[in-house]
Parts: structure tokens; sequence; C-alpha cells
């Protein structure tokens, strides 16, 4: 399969999805627009609870994304299994984390006023 | 009244796939030669093959007139029915409207074809409307032969302990519903049959067993119930490697397997089978022999078996109307039963100005929505250069796909084509078609309806 062909495919199964990924977009964008107007940076904000909390979303989909898919843990089996399933879980600890972190320092900026 | 969208889903996905493409492909392939014609083109049936060929004419043509022979208003995405009587979709998942898909610009004959007149270049149609056609492109599908098994008829799927996940929507769902019954009964007997005919998806009888399989070991009562498999030849997949796999995975997991018997017969309400053995020198060792004649043979031995479930194939061939015309094949073995094509040109052997595409064609393998795939182009080339007067270029090369699901949860996914005995030939180096995996699953559960979808617009 070329690579166009591939895209072109990709672009008809997300498109069911596309509500979904303009509401992450909308709300991650929208966090992190709230955030800055209140002093949050992106690459000098860290808080180590919110990452961990992040990372334990991440990892949860090693179960749930099988389970999403109608199968389970026990038949990701082949070596691309395991890559797709990592990704998967990497790209949701980095979603979740994108959420957290502004989320976390709105808390905090709102404890402290 | 419903307003009309700045933008309907359709157009959107041709602009993301534009994008996608466009930044890939080099000028000259996005301007795609089009032909200025004044034929006449008619495109017999709407299905996976017709559609997609409406779609990439569309585009290709200018002036002239396409016309697309199909009745049915919904479109049905058929490799979705495994996944319906398996329990794993809801029928509502596998159904469009044809409108959706359908082209611009494409007159759309809501009626059925009754005949095929290659002589005169004429079709007929239910309402007696003579169409006549420079060009013709035959995609009408296949045609289900219950009537060839004694006793059985589509109405019966979901009654009795029968399921056949061929019938139609409904009946997937309604053999869904048989598996679940006998499932809920807490043991007894199923037989899974095959065809001695060529059948679109091949691997649906053996997917079938395996997700029956998958929810009788969830079921924690396999040993309450009997697996049997009775196939018309030696064979239960035409792609060598996945047959031993097959043959060795189904005695792994109890399956008694049953070879040269044909199901001739059933009584619904005794829940008993006749089987017609037809023996290893019967020409039913390659299914692709089997004439309906030999369907009425007397002094056939046979066995009765009783069964508390039973998922029924049908014998498969064109439609009568395609079979009655003179485009079907005189000789060879598909001799009265398929459409007489060159299997790499898929233009008619006799008649140039025809081409076939789709489960219609007499071929060896390709009766899938993937062969669809790789067909479409093909015929698309090969059209316009018939239509400008020149040799076809392109070739098929017999691509065909069957995401052999071998557990609910678990796939191969089994690429082969005609070379070097239907080796394979896998889409994608990193994805071995030998290996059972989750990947191959999700491609059949969430990637292969949008590029089936894809493919009918013309973009895949």
């Amino acid at each position: 399969m070329t690579i166009a062909g591939a895209i072109t495919i990709l672009t008809y199964a997300l498109a069911p999805f596309m509500w979904l990924l303009i509401i992450v977009v909308i709300v991650v964008t929208g966090l992190h627009l709230l955030a800055y107007l209140r002093g949050y940076q992106i690459t000098r904000y860290r808080h180590r609870r919110t990452t961990l909390l992040a990372l334990i979303i991440g990892l949860t989909a090693i179960i749930w994304v099988p389970w999403l898919t109608h199968s389970s843990l026990g038949y990701v089996a082949t070596l691309f299994d395991w890559v797709a399933l990592l990704g998967a879980a990497a790209a949701t600890f980095l979603v979740a984390l994108l959420i957290l972190q502004p989320l976390s320092y709105l808390i905090s900026f709102h404890n402290d006023q | 009244m419903q307003k009309t969208p700045l933008l309907t889903r359709r157009e959107l996905l041709k602009v993301g796939s534009s994008l996608g493409i466009g930044s890939l492909l080099p000028l000259s392939a996005l301007s795609a030669n089009t032909l200025q014609t004044q034929a006449r083109i008619v495109i017999l049936g709407g299905g996976a093959a017709g559609m997609a060929m409406a779609n990439r004419l569309a585009k290709r043509l200018q002036g002239g007139t396409i016309t697309l022979v199909e009745p049915r208003e919904t479109h049905h995405y058929q490799p979705g029915w495994t996944l319906v009587a398996s329990g794993v979709w809801n029928a509502d998942k596998t159904m469009r409207p044809n409108a959706q898909f359908m082209p611009r610009g494409v007159n759309w004959v809501r009626k059925h074809a009754t005949g095929i007149d290659a002589d005169n270049k004429r079709i007929t149609l239910t309402s007696g409307e003579a169409l006549e056609y420079d060009f013709l492109v035959v995609a009408t599908g296949i045609q289900l032969n219950y009537h060839l098994i004694e006793g059985m008829t589509p109405e019966l799927v979901g009654q009795h302990g029968i399921g056949s996940v061929y019938a139609s929507i409904e009946g997937a769902s309604r053999t869904h519903q048989a598996i679940q019954t006998w499932l809920n009964s807490g043991h007894g007997k199923g037989i899974f049959t095959a065809a001695p005919t060529p059948v679109k998806c091949a691997g649906a009888p053996l997917k079938m067993t395996f997700t029956t399989l998958s929810r009788l070991e969830a079921s924690g009562q396999r040993d309450a119930f009997k697996v049997d498999y009775m196939a018309p030849g030696a064979g239960l997949f035409s792609q060598p490697w996945v047959d031993e796999f097959v043959k060795q995975r189904f005695d792994d997991q109890g399956v008694n397997r049953r070879h040269y018997y044909r199901l001739s017969a059933i009584d619904p309400h005794a829940r008993q089978a006749e089987f017609a053995f037809v023996g290893p020198e019967s020409e039913f060792t390659s299914h692709h022999e089997l004439r309906e004649a030999e369907f009425r043979r007397d002094n056939q031995p046979s066995v009765i078996a009783d069964y508390d479930f039973i998922h029924v194939v049908p014998p498969m061939s064109a439609h009568d109307f395609v079979k009655q015309s003179d485009l079907i094949a005189q000789d060879g073995p598909f001799r009265g039963e398929w459409l007489d094509v060159d299997i790499h040109t898929l233009q008619h052997n006799r008649y140039p100005e025809v081409f076939g595409i789709g489960d219609v064609i007499g071929a060896p393998i390709n009766k899938t929505a993937a062969s669809v795939k790789a067909q479409a182009p093909v015929v698309e080339e090969n059209l316009l250069a018939v239509m400008q007067g020149k040799t076809p270029p392109a070739q098929h090369t017999g691509y065909t796909s069957c995401p052999m699901i071998t557990g609910i949860g678990k796939a191969m996914l089994v690429e082969f084509g005609y070379a070097d005995n239907f080796a394979f030939m896998p889409s994608f180096p990193f994805i071995d078609p030998t290996d059972e995996s989750w990947a191959a699953w999700v491609m059949k559960d969430r990637m292969l309806q949008p590029a089936y979808y894809a493919v009918l617009e013309g973009q895949a």
C-alpha cells in the first residue's frame, strides 16, 4: 500500500471521530489559553503528581484500548501489536498531560488567590 | 425541509484525502487525464464494484452518459456481516444510503436488469424498457442458490437452529440469535458447512466457525458442545498455507472435520441435514468445477446428521439473467456459471466493449471487496484505452484479501494473488500474514470499513 493510500484510508477512518478530536483540541487549547492568561508557561511548569496521574492514565490504555476494539490484552501478540498499543498508550499519556498540567496550574492559582 | 450544508461529509472527506494525496504526489499524477467522449456507458450493479466504477468513470470521462442500474436504495457493507452474525457489531453499522455514494452526473436507474443482449448491446429492465450501450461494465455480484439445498429457504434463517451469514443483513442478525439460542441451551451439536461452488468472501464460513468457537470457549462449557465442519472438497481455503493452518487449528480446537460432504437437503423441523458424499474422485474436489446439474445426481451416497445449530452456506453463481446471456463463460472451468473475462485485463473474452468486475467474474479467487479495490483501477484504465481504440494496458494481479478472524479479538491479515500458487502479497511489511494479531483484528474492526467507502467513492 502506498503512503498516499494509507493517508486516504486514515482520513476516512478518522472522519466518524472528528467530533471527538475537535472537542479534545478545544478543551486543550481553552485550558492552555486560560492558564497562559494567568501566567502559565508550558515549558516551565512542572507538577509531579499531575505527571504521575497522566502516566497512570496512559498505562491504563494498555487495558482499555484492546477492550474498545472488541479484543483483549491477551491477543496483543506480535511486535507490531505491542508497538501500536504502546503508541496508543503514549498518545493517551500526552493528551492527559496536556489537559492535566494547565488544569492543575489553574487549580493551584485559584487556591492561591 | 433539510438544509444543504456548505460542505457535505463526502466533500469534506474529499478535501481531506486530496490534501493527504496532494502532499505526496507529483502534479502530473494529480491531473489524471480525462477523456472527451459521446459514448453511452452502462454499469450493471451498484454494489462495491459498480459504485466504485461509477465514481471512477465520472471523474475520468467528459461528455457521454454513464448509467448505473441498481434497484436498491441501501448500500450494505457486506464484509461486516460476519461481525454482526458474531455479535460484535450492530446491523445498523453496515448500512448507508446508496445516494451517499452516487456521483453527480451519473444516471441512476432504480430497476432490476432482466436480460443482456450482447450482440445488440442492449439491456432489458424489469419495466420492459431497453437500455442501449456502447460500453458495458458488468458488476452484478452473486446469486445465492439456497434452492439447490432441498428444504432450505433464506426465510428459515434464524429459525429451527438455522444460521446463514450470507442470506442478508437481517439473516446475519438472526444467525447471531440462532447461535445465542444454541449457546443458551448449554449443550448440543453445531454443524458448519461450506459450498461446493466459488463463494463471496470464501473465509466467511471459517470465520463463523472460529467466532462461534470463541463464544463457546467464553461460555466455560466448551466440552458440552460438539462442533462439526463439513467441507465439500479436500481443502478449506484456497491459499495453501492458510488452508493447512485452519485445518490444524480446527483439530486443536476440537472441531470434527469431515471432507467431501455437500449439504444436499435440510429438514428444519426435525433438525436434520442430509449430506451427499461426493468422494475424493468427484469434481467437487475442485470447487470451481461444479455445475448445477450435478446437484441432481441420483444414487449418491448420503448421510443424515442431527444438529442443534447449522450454519448453511448456499451454492453461488452469477445471476440467472447473466447466466442466460451470451456473456457467460461457454467453456473452461467457469462455463455456464460465471462471466467470461480475461482474469488479468478483466475485459470480456468475446465482447471487447464489455468488462467485468467483482464477484460475477469467472476467476479462481477474487470474490472480495479487497479484490474490487485492486480491480477497479484496472477496469478504469482498460476501458478508457478500449474507448480510444487501444489495447488494454493494465493487468490485475489477482490480489485479494481476507482478514481471517481466528477468534473474537484476533485475526490474520491474509493477502494473496494469482502468482506462485496464490502466494502472499502483504501490503504492510511489518504485518506477517501468517501471524494472528490484534492489529489485524483492529484493521477488520475499525479500518477496513472506511477503506471500503474510500474505494466506493473512487478514492482508494
